[in-house]
């Protein structure tokens, strides 16, 4: 029993310790903000590297996602024969619900993941240290670009997934579903809204926010050498899905 | 201009060599974890308990909060959107339900288990690798797949599919409780399991049992070539997440597609 | 005009690692830092620059107290105080050059030629310009440590700490690495502080020694007082000897 209690305090204890670690990188990366001082080439070089070593996951991802979506419709639709149902369907759930939060789990594995990892060697072979003993600020030269990058980056990658996804949806639509293209784009078309897009893609803008921060904070707090980093990526992977679908249920609510 | 032809040729074709010998390592990865389990005959109880243990300590309230959520999340979009056409509420739960079951259950739970316990497999067998334990257990003779690799396996599929039919009872209930205090849908309304048929729960237990299969294989893959140097493990795991996490989706279309035209089909 | 400390504290946790550590170091002199492994020899540089602050004591570069300032003011110290790391620490994502270029670039306002010349001199200067282009991974420890030295110079420092320049490095490499650090101190009139086991390096470069033991500097003074000394723990240190009076952590 007192075992118990110890762990439960512990556990809180130690979310504490996180929560305000995540705070003060968030607030470090404010500060940095206002006014503007991070390293331009930096984060160029970032958003090319998180943007175009994404883009292959991504458009896989999406396009599976389209095809599971519209089996599921119309495994619903088939029954009441109301096959004009499948394009809304399918749009509708990836766009605001499905397609986000797919893409930024496998965003937050690919580039989230790998940042963990790099800035967690950084931090193990002395290399933050290192930034800092040249009197170089590693807020402005590593974190800030790579933070504003994911954000940019998972909200421009989402729109090319939504896109992908309805590509891959009418695809297997036609050749899984028996849904005729005609039927499928009309019902598209007609019933999905730019309100059901823009709601996606708030979505995206914080779940790269959230896969920025936790991937940054994991981290440059490694420990224990190569091990260490290896903890850290799991550890950051978990974080940012919580974190994800738990922003996910008060975005849903919040903006409808 | 030939010379950088040439290069282009030349990458390509490594690329595909590449391919293919990892295609190659990860069947052979595999195979070999399916004769480990054959010959298994209950020589490792303990550490497959251990391993069972340790996949449902890690999970059960990440399963818990993230499928909770994503369940009173659809549930309100789904509302959402009837309230808007008919606002004939007294299908949902029916059709909430079936839909758990057989599609979006198997492959939540999956994906949350991929990055919880596909990465914490990458990250202990990488560093294995890196402090060199996996060369001293070639050394007396056993094979790293047999000791590593084969409980993690049996203990994955067991407890993804135990974590799975949790889920679902996480997602179902959850549902209902935001189908009840956000737009008024009666218990006895939403809780109708009649929709459900043989095929859904076939499909969903099948899609639970290879993905619990896959992802151990894909992370242990990952794991086990782990490279040298201070980055190998990261590397390893953050490859561990994103290749068992596509595996799963690919997966779940796979058996989803196959499922509508055989035993779903009207 | 020197490095200065007084009574410096540092515990991590309930871990004493030093307990009251004082030395001091001018312009022109090579102080070595010797010590078992583990003793704290790389805590004790490494408060040079902020990278640790103290529990407790002072430490200041010129006069500035380096435990009291701010982040921000701390990079104007780390200009003028540059560090070698043990294991280089160079950057992985860049090339040896871009490694060179980037304090460089930051600090100093020079056009994009210039930076780049000034680089490929610091280069030059270590015998590393044939391989300016490559990256951290694709050469040896050796080499790593003089792209580390060369970058270390890069803002004209006033100090230079080094964190084991020579261990790993074969023997010629390692007399390249001291007379290096000879010619800092004569030519630039650079204060140098070296963390070094490699008594070789010690006899053949140091200007004054500063034994790490117990969590204080246990003896500071020139060569000579070391090799006049009749205290057991020294004499076993510069011994090498395995049996003697002397503790050492995790053994
Ligand atoms: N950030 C830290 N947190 C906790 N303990 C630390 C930290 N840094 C150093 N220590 C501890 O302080 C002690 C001294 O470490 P230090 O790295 O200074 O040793 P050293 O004298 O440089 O040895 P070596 O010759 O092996 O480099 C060690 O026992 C180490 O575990
Ligand atoms: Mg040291």
């Amino acid at each position: 029993m007192y075992n118990l209690i110890a762990k439960i305090g512990e556990g809180a204890l130690n979310l504490c310790h996180e929560t305000g670690g995540l705070l003060h990188l968030l607030f470090m990366v404010i500060k940095s903000l206002f006014p503007p001082r991070f390293d331009p080439g930096e984060f160029l070089r970032n958003l090319y590297k998180m943007g175009v070593k994404s883009v292959p996951i991504i458009i896989l991802t999406a396009f599976f996602t389209g095809g599971i979506m519209v089996i599921q419709a119309s495994v619903f639709v088939k029954r009441f024969g109301a096959t004009s149902l499948v394009g809304w369907g399918a749009g509708y759930a990836v766009f605001r619900e499905v397609g986000p939060i797919l893409l930024g789990l496998m965003f937050s594995g690919r580039v989230g993941s790998n940042n963990t990892a790099e800035l967690g060697t950084m931090v193990v072979t002395e290399q933050i240290d290192g930034l800092k003993a040249l009197g170089i600020d590693p807020m402005q030269y590593l974190i800030v670009p790579r933070v504003l990058s994911m954000i940019i980056m998972l909200f421009l990658l989402t729109i090319i997934g939504d896109v992908i996804a309805i590509v891959g949806a009418a695809l297997f639509g036609i050749l899984i579903a028996d849904v005729s293209f005609a039927a499928f784009w009309t019902s598209f078309s007609q019933n999905v809204h730019v309100a059901d897009v823009v709601h996606g893609l708030i979505k995206a803008g914080v779940f790269g926010f959230i896969v920025s921060l936790t991937s940054c904070y994991a981290g440059m707090t490694v420990r224990g050498g190569a091990v260490g980093v290896g903890r850290a990526v799991n550890n950051a992977v978990v974080t940012a899905a919580l974190g994800i679908v738990i922003s996910d249920y008060f975005l849903t609510y919040s903006l409808s | 201009m030939t010379g950088k032809l040439y290069e282009m040729t030349a990458n390509l074709g490594g690329f595909v060599t590449g391919i293919f010998a990892a295609a190659l390592s990860l069947f052979s990865i595999a195979m070999r974890t399916f004769r480990g389990v054959f010959r298994f005959r209950g020589r490792a109880q303990g550490e497959v308990l251990k391993q069972m243990y340790l996949i449902g300590n890690r999970s059960l309230i990440f399963v818990t909060v993230t499928l909770g959520a994503l369940g009173m999340v659809l549930v309100f979009q789904v509302c959402l959107q009837i309230n808007k056409i008919t606002g004939d509420q007294s299908q949902v739960g029916p059709e909430f339900i079936k839909g758990m079951i057989h599609a979006f259950v198997p492959i939540l739970t999956a994906m949350m288990l991929a990055t919880r316990v596909g990465a914490g497999i990458a990250a202990e067998t990488g560093s294995m690798v890196v402090t060199e334990q996996i060369d001293a257990l070639r050394m007396t003779g056993v094979d790293p797949v047999d000791f590593i690799l084969v409980p993690r396996f049996i203990a994955s599929v067991v407890m993804t599919f135990v974590l799975g039919v949790y889920a679902m009872v996480i997602v179902i209930v959850a549902g209902a409780f935001m189908a009840h205090s956000s737009f008024g849908v009666n218990y006895n309304v939403f809780f109708v399991f009649d929709k459900v048929t043989g095929g859904d729960l076939f499909i969903g237990s099948l899609k639970l049992i290879v993905h619990g299969g896959a992802i151990p294989i894909v992370a242990g893959y990952c794991g086990l070539t782990t490279g040298r140097g201070s980055e190998g493990v990261g590397n390893a795991t953050t490859r561990a997440v994103i290749n068992s996490s596509l595996a799963v989706i690919i997966i779940d279309f796979i058996i989803s597609g196959v499922g509508l035209l055989t035993v779903q089909k009207i | 005009m020197s490095i200065i400390f007084k009574d410096v504290h540092r515990y991590f946790g309930s871990k004493k690692v030093l307990t009251g550590v004082n030395m001091s170091v001018q312009p022109g002199e090579k102080l070595f830092v010797i010590g078992t492994s583990g003793v704290g020899k790389s805590v004790t540089i490494k408060h040079i620059i902020g990278l640790l602050k103290p529990t407790s004591g002072e430490v200041s570069v010129d006069g500035v107290r380096v435990d009291k300032v701010s982040e921000k003011e701390l990079f104007t110290i780390r200009r003028k105080v540059a560090m070698v790391f043990q294991a280089s620490a160079l950057f992985d994502s860049l090339s040896l050059l871009e490694n060179v270029m980037l304090p460089i670039r930051k600090h100093l306002k020079l056009k994009d030629a210039e930076v780049r010349k000034k680089a490929m001199a610091l280069l030059d200067e270590v015998g590393m310009l044939k391989h300016a282009g490559l990256y951290p991974s694709e050469i040896g420890d050796g080499m790593r440590k003089r792209v580390a030295i060369a970058r270390a110079l890069s803002l004209d420092p006033a100090y230079v700490l080094f964190d084991e320049p020579t261990t790993g490095l074969d023997p010629v490499s390692a007399r390249r690495v001291d007379s290096l650090i000879s010619q800092l101190a004569t030519e630039r009139n650079a204060g140098c502080i070296i963390v070094s086991h490699d008594l070789v390096s010690i006899f053949s470069t140091a200007t004054k020694i500063a034994m790490v033991y117990k969590g204080i500097i246990y003896k500071e003074g020139p060569i000579e007082d070391f090799h006049s000394s009749t205290d057991p723990v020294i004499r076993q240190f510069l011994s090498g000897s395995s049996s003697g009076p002397m503790e050492t952590p995790g053994f």
